[in-house]
């Protein structure tokens, strides 16, 4: 599933005296399986990016096309179908149900798929395991620490099996030791399952794990490499 | 998953949860409470009214309303009221004279009315004899009658002493008798005391020339929620010969004084209900405003909007079942207690009851109707309270809820 951005702009407050350029006509294409690090400093339009590319956020102008399906066409209905079956975010705050415990938390996001219990039972047991949580299933999101969160969160993510997941800032609140972790995690899923990750970071740790980095500074593409 | 969603996520403000729910309960237990009083005396009096007057139903010749004429009569035959007989629900059927007289004594005359029964049915049916303040009470074959105590006032008379009650018979013979007073019973209402003559209903068929005929079936039955029923199915039965009234028409200042005190009642009800509504509504608002990026985060992996309103519809559920279940387990208690307990009235409350004919007791009415009428305002007013927050929740704009904007629009 490959991911093809054409002239996608982003204007805030269009009508207004002083319009905000998030995203200006911004060309893109980004592969399945790839492992993609938007970087740039706050403010730069790197949010407003995945938001669109994840169907959170509609463009002003231009296209996202997953597949050559534009998705900036979905109604609602479609996007949030979408965002369910083809993208797992992870945010920077985590974003647990804070009244389901770890394991059903990921279950949580199969079931929107419609899948029996069993088998949302069974792969989030597996997944929470490949993150290491084994012991922390049944803890409710207060009760587990920082790192140990974001796991859950990778893990939900990952549950429904998306083709790409979409990271806002994902290692902004975790110490060193997490943040390698997370991403030791992240990497072997990527290679693992071929999921597509596009992070959005200024976390030089991310940066430097990451296969391609895109810059991106006033809303711009400044500079995409491979590493 | 939706509703363990919901259920725990009530918990999660577990005071808030509780006083809301608690407030929800305290309305409902004050409402029920209320309108099972209401009812319970509007039951009892009506009950006890119609006993010692009117009856719950009276089958009359269609004139008689109007004319109040001893002309206007109905047979007093087996055959006449074998219908009412077949109805399942009707318990009494007691003939009546009902009539005129000029009441004389000495020097002193009075307006009076004349009631022929059956006295041992209607003692029966009303328990009259428990009125008797001297004397006894009359028999089937007696030559005698009873009079109201006030009417005993008036024309300064006893037991034992003679009245001549003198009127217009049927079809214009004249009616006249002496008659020994064989007891004086009290009526509450002061309008009945001084004006009542009650004789067996032989000999008011005598005085008024009448034969097998009354001016009045009355007729009774132990589900007053029924009389409406009752009185159609009556009215189909005997066709246009025969004019079937109900307890409404017979006492029509006690119906219209039933219905504006329940009218005030239920005024009382939904201002209290109004104002726990406001608690209610602000707790599910607060509910869905404060957990607007979680709302974002479920509608980013996928929820569906419609599902999203769902799971508010049974977080709001909840609390309102368990309002209604604290509710009714504080109230059905208390009501069956004063139901076998009802409050005595005393004092001056107590008189003016009594003035207006009624007992001066609070019962209680154990319901199902009124039971299921409190829970379906509780879940009328959750779902008007629901209306502004859920529709909030569908037009919460994903990007501004996920930032967590709490106006997420």
């Amino acid at each position: 599933m490959s991911i093809e951005i054409r002239q996608l702009s982003k204007v805030y407050n269009p009508e207004s005296d002083f319009p905000v350029h998030a995203v200006k006509a911004l060309d893109l294409s980004i592969k399945q399986g790839e492992f993609v690090a938007v970087m740039g400093p706050s403010g730069s339009g790197k949010t407003t990016l995945l938001n669109m590319i994840g169907g959170i956020d509609s463009p002003t102008s231009g296209a996202v096309c997953i597949d050559d399906n534009d998705i900036c066409l979905l109604d609602d209905k479609a996007l949030i179908a979408f965002r369910r079956d083809h993208v797992g975010f992870i945010f920077q705050d985590y974003s647990l149900l804070p009244v389901l415990t770890a394991l059903e938390n990921v279950e949580f996001v199969m079931q929107l798929q419609g899948h029996s219990e069993q088998v949302c039972r069974q792969r989030a047991t597996e997944l929470l395991n490949q993150v290491g949580l084994t012991d922390q299933l049944h803890k409710v999101p207060a009760k587990l620490s920082g790192g140990q969160q974001q796991r859950v969160a990778v893990a939900r993510a990952l549950a429904p099996r998306p083709r790409f997941v979409m990271a806002d800032e994902p290692t902004a609140n975790l110490d060193a030791k997490s943040t390698s972790e997370l991403l030791d995690i992240m990497q072997q899923l990527n290679e693992k399952e071929g999921t597509t990750f596009i992070f959005s970071t200024h976390d030089q740790r991310v940066i430097k794990r990451a296969k391609r980095v895109i810059v991106f500074d006033d809303g711009q593409l400044v500079e995409d490499k491979q590493q | 998953m939706l509703v363990k969603l919901a259920w725990r996520n009530l918990w999660r403000q577990k005071r808030r949860t509780l006083l809301t729910s608690l407030s929800l309960a305290l309305a409902l237990f004050l409402s029920l409470f209320m309108r099972s009083m209401q009812e319970g005396s509007y039951q009892y009096n009506i009950d006890n009214s119609a006993r010692f007057s009117t009856g719950l139903i009276q089958l009359q010749h269609p004139e008689f309303a109007q004319s109040q004429s001893i002309e206007d009569l109905l047979p007093q035959t087996e055959h006449f009221i074998s219908l009412a007989s077949a109805l399942p629900h009707v318990s009494y059927r007691l003939p009546r004279i009902e009539s005129f007289a000029l009441a004389s004594a000495g020097e002193r005359s009075k307006g009076v009315m004349v009631i022929g029964v059956l006295p041992e049915r209607e003692e029966q049916y009303s328990g009259i004899a428990s009125k008797l303040v001297a004397g006894e009470f009359i028999a089937t074959n007696d030559k005698s009658v009873l009079v109201g105590e006030g009417l005993a006032q008036a024309l300064s008379l006893g037991v034992g002493d003679e009245i001549v009650l003198y009127g217009q018979g049927y079809r214009g013979q004249t009616a006249a008798g002496l008659y020994r007073i064989k007891g004086i019973l009290h009526f509450p209402l002061a309008g009945l005391d001084k004006q009542l003559v009650y004789m067996p209903l032989s000999l008011a068929q005598t005085l008024y020339s009448t034969g097998e005929q009354v001016t009045t079936w009355v007729l009774h039955s132990d589900e007053l929620s029924l009389i409406p029923a009752i009185k159609a199915e009556l009215q189909t039965l005997y066709g246009a010969e025969v004019n079937v009234r109900d307890w409404q028409q017979l006492a029509p200042e006690m119906a219209q004084q039933i219905t504006m005190d329940k009218a005030g009642g239920v005024f009382m009800m939904y201002l209290l209900y109004g104002i726990v509504g406001f608690a209610l509504f602000a707790t599910i608002l607060m509910m869905t405003l404060e957990r607007q990026r979680e709302f974002g985060v479920m509608l980013a992996t996928g929820l569906l909007r419609r599902k999203l309103l769902l799971l508010i519809a049974i977080e709001s559920s909840f609390i309102s079942v368990l309002g209604v279940i604290i509710g009714l387990a504080v109230s059905l208690p208390v009501i069956g207690y004063f139901y076998y307990h009802p409050i005595q009235l005393t004092g001056d409350t107590a008189r003016m009851m009594l003035e207006m004919g009624w007992e001066p007791i609070m019962p209680m009415l154990i319901s199902v109707r009124l039971v299921a009428e409190q829970v379906f305002i509780v879940l009328t007013l959750m779902s008007v309270c629901l209306l502004y927050p859920l529709w909030r929740a569908y037009h919460l704009t994903l990007v501004a809820a996920l930032k967590g904007d709490n106006n997420g629009h």
